[in-house]
C-alpha cells in the first residue's frame, strides 16, 4: 500500500515538474522577442495583454489551429514522431536537477553523467526530422547539428570533468554543496568557458546555430514541419537552453547558493538561470553566425585542447 | 584614419572612444581574453536601453504629417460659410489622371458654384496640380491620409465629403497621442496637438 502511495507521490512530482517545464518555453518567447526588440531600438510585442505579455499564448493558438502539412514523399512514421524524440530528452535531464536543497526528483549518484547522456539523446529527434522531411534543406541541416552536436559534446564531457575533480563526486546535490563558499567559476574560469562555448553549440545558439542558418539553408531540420510538431521542436530548443543554462548555474555558479542577500535558494537558482538564459539572447543578438569550417575547428582545434589542459592543470592542483 | 572612422559612425557618442581604440589596436591580452566580443556585448546592452525608435501606430500614437503633406483633398469655404470654389474646372483640366469632375451651376446672385464636385481618390496621383492651378485657393490637400476601404467605390467622394475633411496642420511632424477604434479608424485624443517630436526623441 506504501508503496503505490509513495509512487503516486512520485508520479505527482513528475507531473509538477512536466507542466512548469512545458510553460517555461511561453515566457521565454516572449523574452527573446522582447530583449530581441530592445537591442534593435524597437519593442518587440506589445500588442497583447501588458507590453506583450500574452503574445506567446496567441502564437500558440495559431500554431495549434494551423495545418499539419506532412510532405508527400516524407517518411511519415518518422515525420510524425521525430517532434517527440527531440522533445523527450529534455524532460528527461531534469530528472536529476537539484533546484534548491532536496528539491529535485531523483537523487543520482551519477546526476552529472545521466545528464549528459540523455541530453545527447536528444539528437535522434534532429536526425530523424531532417531524414524524414526528404528535402534538402532539412537533410543538410540535421547533418550539420549532428556533426556539431557531436563535436561539442566532447569538450563539454571533458570541461565538466574538472568540476567533478574539484568535488570529488558526480552527484549534482554534492557538486552544489562543494560550492558553498567558493563557486567554482573561481577555480574553473578555463572550464566554464569551455562548457559555455559548448552549451552555445549544444543549444544551437548564434553564434553556432548553422543548423538553422536561414540564409543558405531555409529553417534548417525543421523546414518542413509546421503547426504544431513545429512548436514541438522550439519546445525542445528552449528546454535545451534552459538545461545548458541550469548546468552552468550547478557546476560553475553554485547552484541555489546565494552571497550577500539572503534570498530563498529556489528564487536564488531561478535568478542565476534567468540571468544566464538572458546572455544567451543578449549573445544572439549581438554576434553574427560562425561559418562551418570555423565552427568544427573552434571546437577541435581550441576548446578540445583547453578542457584536456584544463583537467591537466586541474589535476596538478589537486595532487 | 582614426578620425575618418570616429566620423563614418553617426551613432557612437562621446564615451565609445575607448571601444574603437581596442577595436582597432587590442593587443594579443585583448585577442586572448575576446576584447572585441565584449565591446559588441556592450554596445548591444547599451542600446537594450536606448530610446525605441518605434511610433506605436496605430494603437497609442499617431504621425502628425507636416504641413505640406498632400494627403486627401478638401474643399474651403469662405468667411459667409459658402463654398470658395467658383467651378472654374481648372483643377480638372490639369489633372493628369483626369480624377476630377466639376458640374457648376449659378446661383440667385448670378455666382458661379460647383453642383457636382467629385474626386475619384483610387485614380489621383497626389501631385497636388488642382491645389497650384486653383485661381481662388479653394481646393488644398490636407493631412487627412488614412481613407484605405475595402471597396474601390468608396473612394469615389463627393462636394459634401470633401467640405467635411480636415484641413492642413498647424506644425508638423510630430508624434501625438491617439487611439485605435473597433471600427478600424484612428481617433486623435491629445488635447493640444503638440506632441513630441520624433527625431528630436531618438537622435543622441
Amino acid at each position: 500500500m506504501s508503496g503505490i502511495l509513495e509512487l503516486g507521490i512520485m508520479l505527482f512530482h513528475v507531473m509538477v515538474v512536466i507542466i512548469i517545464l512545458f510553460l517555461v518555453p511561453i515566457p521565454f518567447t516572449w523574452m527573446e522577442r522582447k530583449v530581441a526588440g530592445h537591442i534593435q531600438q524597437r519593442l518587440g510585442p506589445m500588442r497583447v495583454g501588458w507590453h506583450g505579455v500574452l503574445q506567446p499564448l496567441a502564437d500558440g493558438i495559431k500554431l495549434l489551429t494551423k495545418e499539419d502539412i506532412i510532405p508527400d514523399r516524407a517518411d511519415r512514421l518518422l515525420f510524425k514522431i521525430a517532434p517527440i524524440i527531440s522533445l523527450v530528452p529534455p524532460f528527461a535531464v531534469f530528472v536529476a536537477v537539484p533546484f534548491a536543497d532536496n528539491l529535485l526528483l531523483s537523487d543520482m549518484n551519477i546526476g552529472l553523467l545521466y545528464i549528459l547522456a540523455v541530453a545527447g539523446l536528444g539528437i535522434y529527434g534532429v536526425i530523424f526530422g531532417g531524414w524524414a522531411s526528404n528535402s534538402k534543406y532539412s537533410l543538410l541541416g540535421s547533418i550539420r547539428s549532428c556533426a556539431q552536436l557531436i563535436s561539442y559534446e566532447i569538450p563539454m564531457g571533458f570541461a565538466v570533468i574538472g568540476v567533478m575533480m574539484l568535488s570529488q563526486s558526480m552527484n549534482l546535490s554534492d557538486i552544489v554543496n562543494a560550492q558553498a563558499d567558493t563557486w567554482n567559476i573561481v577555480y574553473q574560469p578555463l572550464g566554464f568557458f569551455v562548457f559555455f562555448i559548448a552549451g552555445l553549440a549544444e543549444a544551437q545558439r548564434v553564434p553556432f546555430d548553422l543548423a538553422e542558418a536561414e540564409g543558405d539553408l531555409g529553417a534548417g531540420y525543421h523546414t518542413e514541419y509546421s503547426g504544431m510538431r513545429f512548436s514541438y521542436f522550439m519546445i525542445s530548443e528552449y528546454l535545451v537552453m534552459l538545461t545548458i543554462s541550469v548546468l552552468c548555474v550547478i557546476l560553475f555558479f553554485g547552484g541555489w547558493h546565494g552571497f550577500l542577500l539572503p534570498l530563498p535558494p529556489l528564487l536564488w537558482f531561478t535568478l542565476k538561470v534567468g540571468f544566464f538564459v538572458y546572455l544567451f539572447m543578449w549573445i544572439r543578438f549581438t554576434f553574427p553566425r560562425y561559418r562551418y569550417d570555423q565552427l568544427m575547428s573552434i571546437g577541435w582545434k581550441v576548446l578540445f585542447p583547453l578542457s584536456l589542459a584544463n583537467i591537466l592543470v586541474t589535476g596538478f592542483f589537486i595532487v | 584614419m582614426n578620425q575618418t572612422e570616429a566620423t563614418n559612425k553617426p551613432h557612437a557618442s562621446a564615451n565609445s572612444t575607448p571601444v574603437e581604440k581596442s577595436d582597432s589596436g587590442q593587443g594579443w591580452i585583448g585577442w586572448v581574453f575576446f576584447s572585441d566580443l565584449f565591446a559588441g556585448l556592450r554596445l548591444t546592452f547599451k542600446y537594450m536601453f536606448a530610446k525605441h525608435i518605434t511610433m506605436q501606430y496605430p494603437d497609442i500614437e499617431k504621425w502628425q504629417p507636416y504641413s505640406r503633406f498632400r494627403g486627401h483633398h478638401f474643399l474651403l469655404k469662405d468667411e459667409q460659410g459658402d463654398i470658395k470654389c467658383v467651378a472654374c474646372e481648372l483643377c480638372a483640366k490639369i489633372c493628369p489622371s483626369q480624377c476630377i469632375e466639376v458640374i457648376p451651376y449659378e446661383d440667385e446672385n448670378g455666382d458661379r458654384h460647383p453642383e457636382v464636385f467629385d474626386i475619384d481618390m483610387g485614380r489621383c496621383l497626389y501631385c497636388g496640380l488642382c491645389e497650384d492651378a486653383c485661381p481662388v485657393d479653394a481646393i488644398a490637400m490636407g493631412s487627412h491620409f488614412e481613407f484605405s476601404t475595402y471597396s474601390s467605390k468608396d473612394l469615389l467622394v463627393n462636394k459634401a465629403t470633401l467640405l467635411a475633411m480636415p484641413g492642413k496642420t498647424e506644425k508638423g511632424g510630430v508624434v501625438i497621442p491617439a487611439s485605435f477604434n473597433s471600427d478600424e479608424t484612428v481617433t486623435v485624443t491629445a488635447k493640444n496637438e503638440k506632441g513630441y517630436h520624433w527625431w528630436d526623441a531618438i537622435h543622441r
